[in-house]
């Protein structure tokens, strides 16, 4: 049971960044681009808890934790740069 | 399971660098850099080193696209 949830999950992730590397690559502008890298750094923190619970290290949560609080940062200076504030 | 998912990584590592090297949009490309720190921050996480990876994922993908980006801002000239 728990070890389906697990593939389940980890097959969302690969389809996630697959898609989201896809939509990087083909982007039509560059705020296609900035939203595909958004939606890759959710993805990326949700990939480094999942194996922090296979290899059961939780210290690996810690570094999902410290990139969840700082992977707003980059979008909001982008945000700022696109609105010339920057 | 995994090994996957860091291929898809490395992948995605390789395709972001490219980017990020031929396009012509600057502001683009330096997503794309930052981009490829991230997925280099998780590999470097997967592989067991959790301290590079957080250094990497901060400094690398969060700092070095703000000041790419602030450098792009004062050196392209004002659209009047």
């Amino acid at each position: 049971m728990s070890e389906g949830i697990l593939v389940i999950a980890a097959a969302l992730i690969f389809f996630g960044i697959a898609f989201g590397v896809l939509r990087l690559a083909l982007g039509l502008t560059a705020v296609d681009r900035v939203a595909a890298v958004d939606m890759l750094t959710v993805v990326s923190v949700s990939l480094i808890a999942l194996y922090a619970h296979v290899a059961g290290r939780s210290i690996y949560l810690d570094v999902a934790l410290v990139y969840g609080v700082l992977s707003f940062l980059a979008v909001v200076a982008i945000a700022r740069y696109l609105e010339r504030g920057l | 399971m995994l090994e996957f998912l860091v291929w898809l990584l490395c992948g995605s590592i390789l395709v972001s660098g490219i980017l990020a090297v031929r396009l012509d949009n600057t502001l683009a490309a330096a997503v794309s850099g930052g981009l490829a720190s991230l997925f280099a921050a998780v590999c470097y996480v997967v592989l067991g080193a959790p301290d590079v990876g957080m250094t990497e994922a901060s400094i690398g993908s969060g700092l070095s696209v703000l000041i790419f980006l602030y450098a792009i801002r004062r050196t392209t000239e004002k659209v009047p």
